[in-house]
């Protein structure tokens, strides 16, 4: 047996071993909540399910992440190598160590407050914007790190696109929202800020909505479409790295499919990290499932076995709703 | 992985886009030079600093000459005369002293300034305005918090506001033309007669009352201040929270005693939206300088005419000839500037201050 | 108490209606056209006492000038204390200043345009004039463009900043355009304060009888004639006054009503 199976014997998480049932059907799987096992079925996001007993789970968070072997073996974009953030005094991120895969989807799931999106917001260096931050530890993107003094900090944001929690288009029309990013570039040819917001607002499956009210303000579209908007004025600027922070949150079920989808799309060209509160969404989305819990990575795997196959029982107990 | 896992990873595209520059800077351009609005707006923060220093280095520097020969003695002395005053000379029993030619000799006494009257008339001035201002504004800031009805509190504010935006020379017209003859004709004489007639107050009545006299001064001054203090009012009695109020009131209060709950928990920013009132009446000029009537002496009497700060600088800068009636002058706004800063700051401590500072946001 | 508070209201607003209803209702009687296109005439002339329309354009005149210099200023100084005032040490001095200098009585700011732009150039003049109002204007934009730029939301910046704008391109593309109808009340209400100010002119651009267009010399103001006329000695220049004063509170209320009208509108949009 491996070392990890003999860590699960003692464990109450049943242990696969062998090809899984899921293992030859695409990674992610709307119908996942069909799977056999006790963990999968119905990860209530955030509420304890009726039924459960509720009893207080106890998370030894000084324990040593769990990274998977699968994770490892990917090519990755962005290493995270020990790194801790503090807000003040409060301590926010406590020795992450993590590596992006490079043209997959990675989802970062935990309770609020984990520090999710402080993680996220590192990535592209917007916690830059907030007093009294310190950090520890290291942030590679291409193997270069970016908190350093001689980083160029547009450069890296312009490889780095963010979606935010609520849609935030600018108060100026649609196309000026999409072409902003080339804007301040400094393009100024026509033809070319048009052939962009053509490409990225069909990449992100909004152009035929708009296409005849480009010069309409922005704030005149729907949720849904607003934040679409974002998601396109970020793939404007031709980042490599999709950092989306919790996307759907603001939106109803028929906005989040839709963006869904759209972000099953994007794999392969670009890196996406999504945070997200919404387990079904991860298990829809995403590639890999980082687990996250009072600032500490506890598991990090491909999300079939986060959600099927845990190996911490912590995790299991989070993405069961026992607790969060 | 899996072999269908490995097999989907290798038919994925790589992420499109050839090699990328480095994010490291390159050292090109003058990255190390803020951009230019980063320049102008610091020079203009900064700009504004200047404007404090200068007014307050230029005043300082230009009344030395004043402060010089008068000390601190020119907050206490109330003699103002800018004319030099030809006196003839008496010895010590009193005598005249003549000369050889059995003329009598005179003597020249020098110009001498003193800040008191018009001191005293500033603070009187703008005691009588608060004495009036105060309850009405207090009242009319109570009404629109708790009275009044929701379609009317914008209006009645709107109203109240545009009081301010009058300007003092409208007030000081009116004053003169309508306010002025109204209390020489309808409220001084009676109000003279009672004072003289009772014995204990006769101290406050006056010979001849015109109408442009102190109480005129203060009332116009007392109108101009209603709307500030009531605009500053009204917005810290609504921000004292709904839920105390409410406590009181289950508490069994009547509607006096939650309201006085109200007006004790906003205090001190009332009393703030009172300093703003008392600085603003100090530093007005225009109504006062033509109401008041312009007697640079003082009296006991609300009744006399007399001279403020504001209006003494308005009426005679820009005749004073002598270099040390300048300084007097200038003295004296400096010790206007001195007075009205005091009350703006500390009301800017109470009113703001107590609350949080404005939060740093990169 | 209830029913004194009632009665308070009331009284201000009845010594409102009095004031206003005095002031135009006289000024209304003594309103011809000759106000408006004439200059003053001296006593005894056959025009007399002719209008102010030299203090009419003098004061527009004046206000072009102030703002050329304070809008500018007050607009900068409004983006250094919203945008750059974290961890800048001299923000907070430069706010309280901001704050203390908008209660300055203006007849000191007067004495100061005096000193520094009429005793070094020998004679009273109308830029004087214009620099002691835009003294006034600063500090009252300076803190209005705060508040209003204060109020566009975060997640506009952090949008920008996230596309890999610089912050100065996040203020100049986003933050101000969003806060544009604001900033513009703003300016307003600091015209208003400033068209009415009168002691700040009275030691620099001092006033004069006649329609001049050239600031290096005493400059006349509508609120510097009315002043001289109402405290004058004769009875049809008192009438004139009268006019002015009335054109001048209408001036005013229009620029009120146009900012309270547009704060309801902004407020509602968002």
């Amino acid at each position: 047996m491996t070392e990890i199976q003999e860590q699960l014997v003692d464990q109450e998480v049943p242990f696969d071993s062998g090809p899984h049932g899921f293992a030859d059907k695409p990674f992610s799987t709307p119908a996942i909540s069909a799977a056999p096992g006790p963990a999968a079925a119905r990860p209530a996001s955030g509420a304890l399910a009726v039924g459960l007993p509720a009893d207080p789970v106890h998370i030894d968070t000084a324990r040593v992440c769990d990274t998977h072997a699968e994770v490892v073996a990917e090519k990755h974009i962005v290493e995270v190598d020990d790194f801790s953030l503090f807000y003040g005094k409060t301590q926010a991120l406590h020795g992450v160590t993590m590596n992006i895969p490079l043209g997959k989807v990675t989802a970062l799931i935990g309770p609020s407050g984990c520090g999710k999106s402080t993680l996220l917001r590192s990535f592209n260096r917007l916690n830059d914007l907030v007093d009294h931050v310190r950090l520890k530890g290291r942030i590679r993107f291409r193997g270069e790190a970016i908190h350093e003094r001689n980083v160029d900090v547009i450069e890296l944001r312009k490889r780095m696109g963010m979606v935010f929690q609520r849609s935030n288009p600018f108060p100026m029309s649609i196309f000026e929202n999409v072409v902003y990013a080339l804007r301040i570039s400094g393009e100024r040819n026509t033809s070319v800020l048009h052939e962009v917001a053509e490409r990225s607002l069909r990449g992100a499956a909004l152009w035929d909505e708009v296409k005849d009210r480009l010069h309409q303000s922005a704030l005149s579209m729907s949720g849904g479409q607003q934040q679409r908007l974002c998601i396109a004025r970020a793939i404007a600027a031709d980042p490599e790295v999709l950092l989306m922070d919790e996307p759907c949150s603001a939106l109803d079920p028929i906005a989040t499919a839709k963006i869904e989808d759209l972000i099953y799309q994007l794999r392969g060209k670009y890196t996406v990290v999504i945070v997200t509160h919404n387990m079904q969404q991860a298990a829809r989305c995403s590639d890999y499932t980082a687990f996250m819990y009072l600032g500490r990575l506890i598991e990090y795997g491909p999300t079939n076995n986060i959600f099927l196959n845990p190996h911490l029982k912590e995790t299991e107990a989070y993405v069961t709703g026992r607790f969060g | 992985m899996s072999t269908a896992e490995l097999e989907y990873a290798s038919h994925a595209p790589a992420v499109t886009g050839g090699p990328r520059p480095t994010i490291r800077r390159q050292a090109r351009r003058f990255n190390w030079l803020p951009a230019p609005l980063t320049i102008l707006a610091t020079c203009s923060g900064a700009f504004v600093l200047l404007m404090m220093a200068s007014l307050l280095a230029v005043l300082f520097y230009s009344a030395i000459p004043s402060i010089r020969t008068f000390g601190f003695a020119f907050l206490i002395r109330s003699e103002w005369r800018p004319n030099e005053l030809e006196q003839i000379k008496r010895n010590a029993q009193g005598n005249i002293i003549k000369d050889e030619d059995g003329e009598p000799v005179t003597e020249t006494i020098p110009p001498a300034f003193g800040a008191l009257p018009v001191v005293y008339g500033t603070i009187v001035s703008s005691g009588i305005a608060m004495l009036f201002a105060v309850p009405l504004s207090i009242g009319a800031a109570l009404f629109l918090v708790r009275i009044s009805p929701r379609p009317l509190v914008n209006p009645v504010s709107f109203l109240i506001e545009f009081l301010a935006a009058i300007p003092s020379i409208a007030y000081g017209i009116w004053g003169v033309f309508v306010l002025a003859p109204f209390l020489q004709a309808r409220v001084e004489p009676p109000l003279n007669h009672l004072l003289a007639s009772v014995s204990w107050l006769r101290w406050a009545s006056w010979n001849s009352t015109t109408g442009r006299d102190m109480l005129c001064g203060g009332l116009i001054l007392a109108i101009m201040i209603l709307p500030i203090i009531t605009a500053v009012s009204r917005d810290v009695l609504r921000a004292v929270p709904r839920a105390h109020i409410e406590a009181t009131l289950a508490l069994g209060a009547t509607w006096w005693q939650s309201t006085w709950e109200m007006l004790r928990y906003g205090r001190s920013g009332l009393f703030g939206a009172l300093m703003l009132g008392l600085a603003r009446a100090s530093g007005e000029t225009m109504a006062v300088a033509m109401v008041i009537g312009n007697i640079n002496e003082i009296h006991p009497s609300v009744l006399a005419p007399a001279q403020t700060m504001s209006s003494l600088l308005a009426n005679e800068f820009a005749e004073a000839s002598t270099e040390l009636h300048r300084a007097a002058l200038l003295e004296v706004a400096l010790i206007l500037l001195v007075m009205s800063l005091i009350f703006n700051i500390v009301a800017r401590w109470l009113v703001v201050g107590r609350g949080q500072p404005a939060a740093g946001r990169r | 108490m209830y029913w004194l508070c009632v009665a308070a209201a009331v009284v201000i607003l009845s010594l409102l209606a009095l004031v206003v209803v005095y002031l135009v209702s006289i000024g209304w009687r003594s309103m011809n056209w000759a106000f408006f296109s004439q200059d003053p005439q001296p006593y005894g002339s056959d025009g007399y006492p002719g209008g102010m329309r030299n203090g009419l354009i003098g004061t527009m005149m004046l206000i072009a000038l102030a703002s050329v210099v304070g809008i500018p200023i007050g607009l900068l100084c409004g983006v250094y204390l919203s945008e750059y005032s974290a961890g800048s040490l001299i923000a907070a001095p430069v706010r309280f200043v901001a704050d203390v200098l908008a209660g300055v009585p203006s007849i000191v700011v007067g004495i100061l345009g005096y000193q520094l732009l009429v005793v070094p150039l020998g004679h009273f003049n109308g830029y004087a004039g214009a620099l002691a109002l835009a003294f006034i204007m600063i500090p009252i934009v300076a803190r209005t463009t705060e508040e209003m730029l204060r109020l566009v939301p975060q997640s506009y910046r952090e949008a920008s900043i996230g596309l890999g704008a610089t912050k100065a391109r996040t203020v100049v593309s986003v933050v101000i355009p969003a806060a544009t109808g604001s900033l513009i009340t703003g300016v307003m209400l600091a015209i208003a304060r400033v068209a009415g100010e009168t002691a700040p002119l009275l030691f620099t651009a001092l006033g004069s009888r006649l329609l001049t267009l050239n600031p290096k010399y005493p400059f006349p103001s509508l609120t510097k004639e009315v002043y001289d006329y109402a405290t004058g000695p004769y009875a049809e220049q008192k009438r004139e006054a009268w006019a002015g004063i009335l054109v001048l509170i209408i001036l005013i209320f229009v620029l009120n009503l146009m900012v309270r009208f547009s704060v309801r509108r902004w407020q509602g949009a968002k």
